[in-house]
């Protein structure tokens, strides 16, 4: 192998690395209602945000509206201590597309919220799955699609047998209803594989 | 460093990686009953298959008996398995061709018991062998062991297992099925990474 090649094995690597980081870090701002964080982790040609049922958010002015206007409500919003968002980040499959410049991610998560709901703080499970798309601009991966399903929103002292969806929440200002929102019972198969099989290639 | 050198870690670090992408795909494919495409990630060598108490599974049709029973099997919508493949520790063998995982398994579960939809929490631990056969690496020996299987209401200090499933075809029982609170802990396939010990 010759110096060139394997300067490129080594630049994927790298690239794999970094994409986990920063899905993760996307986490942990997330966790921390860091809003302005989470927005300079997207491009400025970001496609598209969707999360649940809040709906389509398209471009960079979306990613905006979605997290700075709703999520931070403008920057107004003092959340109570005793709301959390502990969003776990498991099993991501990245891969970088073979011009390098472009990559795909699959993602479950875990979540332990705590909010209002009504007029009285619920605790609950939810569980869901990312396909997100990153891209390379001077040398720095970003997000320039992120799209989250939810499997259920449950809360803590029912389940998701019992209660798999406790309230709707699509947001007014989304560019589009929510794509493919069906949760469990029906939520298999909503967020396709973006992968080849490892062996096969199907 | 020469370039051979550095080559060979290079490929370490790919080896890592990929290995890494087996065992989550593995995971994406059981959560969606996807057992054709699971069975395809085990080598044609393998050595065995063993989940929770169903015994062990040996050789090269050990994959078929095991998951085969189970292609193209329909399930309701509600009875799921979102198996978390978590915190994977792989170690590569110094020859490079086979190595060691070790991951943690959460899992959401939801299946009939009885006659009655039963939501579950499941915990357990992957202790795995991996194998390099064509530039590729598959599953050799897949080992997971239950530390838990308990209903969502009750919990697993109360209900540590649900009941015991062990499989009739097996060619041997469990190997280590201790469930909580045994103390059972699976051996690490690791040295300590600073004493090596």
């Amino acid at each position: 192998m010759n110096l060139e090649d394997l300067e490129k094995q080594v630049r994927l690597q790298e690239d794999i690395q970094e994409i986990e980081n920063l899905q993760k870090i996307y986490g942990y701002y997330f966790d921390n209602n860091m809003w302005a964080e989470i927005i300079d982790l997207f491009s400025e040609n970001a496609e598209s945000v969707e999360i649940a049922d809040h709906g389509l958010f398209k471009g960079k002015q979306g990613v905006r509206r979605i997290y700075w206007d709703m999520f931070a409500g403008g920057g107004n919003r003092q959340s109570p201590p005793w709301m959390q968002f502990v969003v776990m980040q498991i099993g991501g499959v990245v891969n970088v597309g073979s011009d390098g410049k472009t990559a795909t991610g699959r993602w479950q998560t875990w979540l332990f919220e705590a909010k209002p709901y009504g007029a009285l703080p619920r605790q609950e499970f939810l569980h869901g799955y990312y396909e997100n798309k990153y891209v390379k601009e001077n040398g720095k991966w970003l997000f320039t699609k992120l799209y989250w399903n939810n499997t259920f929103c449950s809360p803590v002292e029912q389940g998701w047998l019992n209660l798999p969806e406790m309230g709707w929440m699509p947001l007014p200002d989304a560019d589009q209803p929510p794509t493919a929102f069906h949760p469990y019972p029906y939520h298999r198969g909503n967020v396709p594989y973006h992968f080849k099989h490892p062996i096969t290639g199907k | 460093m020469t370039l051979v050198e550095l080559e060979k870690q290079v490929t370490r670090l790919e080896d890592i990686q990929e290995i890494e992408n087996l065992q989550k795909i593995y995971g994406y494919y059981f959560d969606l009953g996807m057992y054709q495409e699971v069975m395809d990630l085990f080598s044609e060598n393998v050595e065995s298959v063993e989940i929770t108490d169903h015994g062990v599974f040996r050789g090269k049709d050990a994959v078929s008996r095991m998951y085969g029973g189970m292609v193209g099997m329909q399930r309701p919508g509600w009875m799921f398995f979102e198996i978390m493949q978590s915190q994977g520790v792989v170690d590569i063998a110094p020859d490079g061709k086979t190595a060691t995982g070790r991951w943690y398994t959460p899992a959401f579960e939801c299946r009939p018991f009885g006659g009655v939809k039963k939501q579950t929490w499941e915990f357990g631990v992957y202790d795995n062998v991996y194998v390099k056969e064509n530039g590729r690496w598959y599953f050799k020996k897949l080992h997971w062991n239950l530390i838990y299987w308990t209903s969502y209401e009750s919990g697993f200090l109360k209900v540590p297992k649900l009941s015991d499933t062990p499989f009739p075809h097996a060619d041997a029982p469990a190997t280590a099925y201790h469930p909580y609170p045994s103390g059972y802990h699976v051996p690490y396939p690791f040295k300590h990474p600073v004493t090596g010990k």
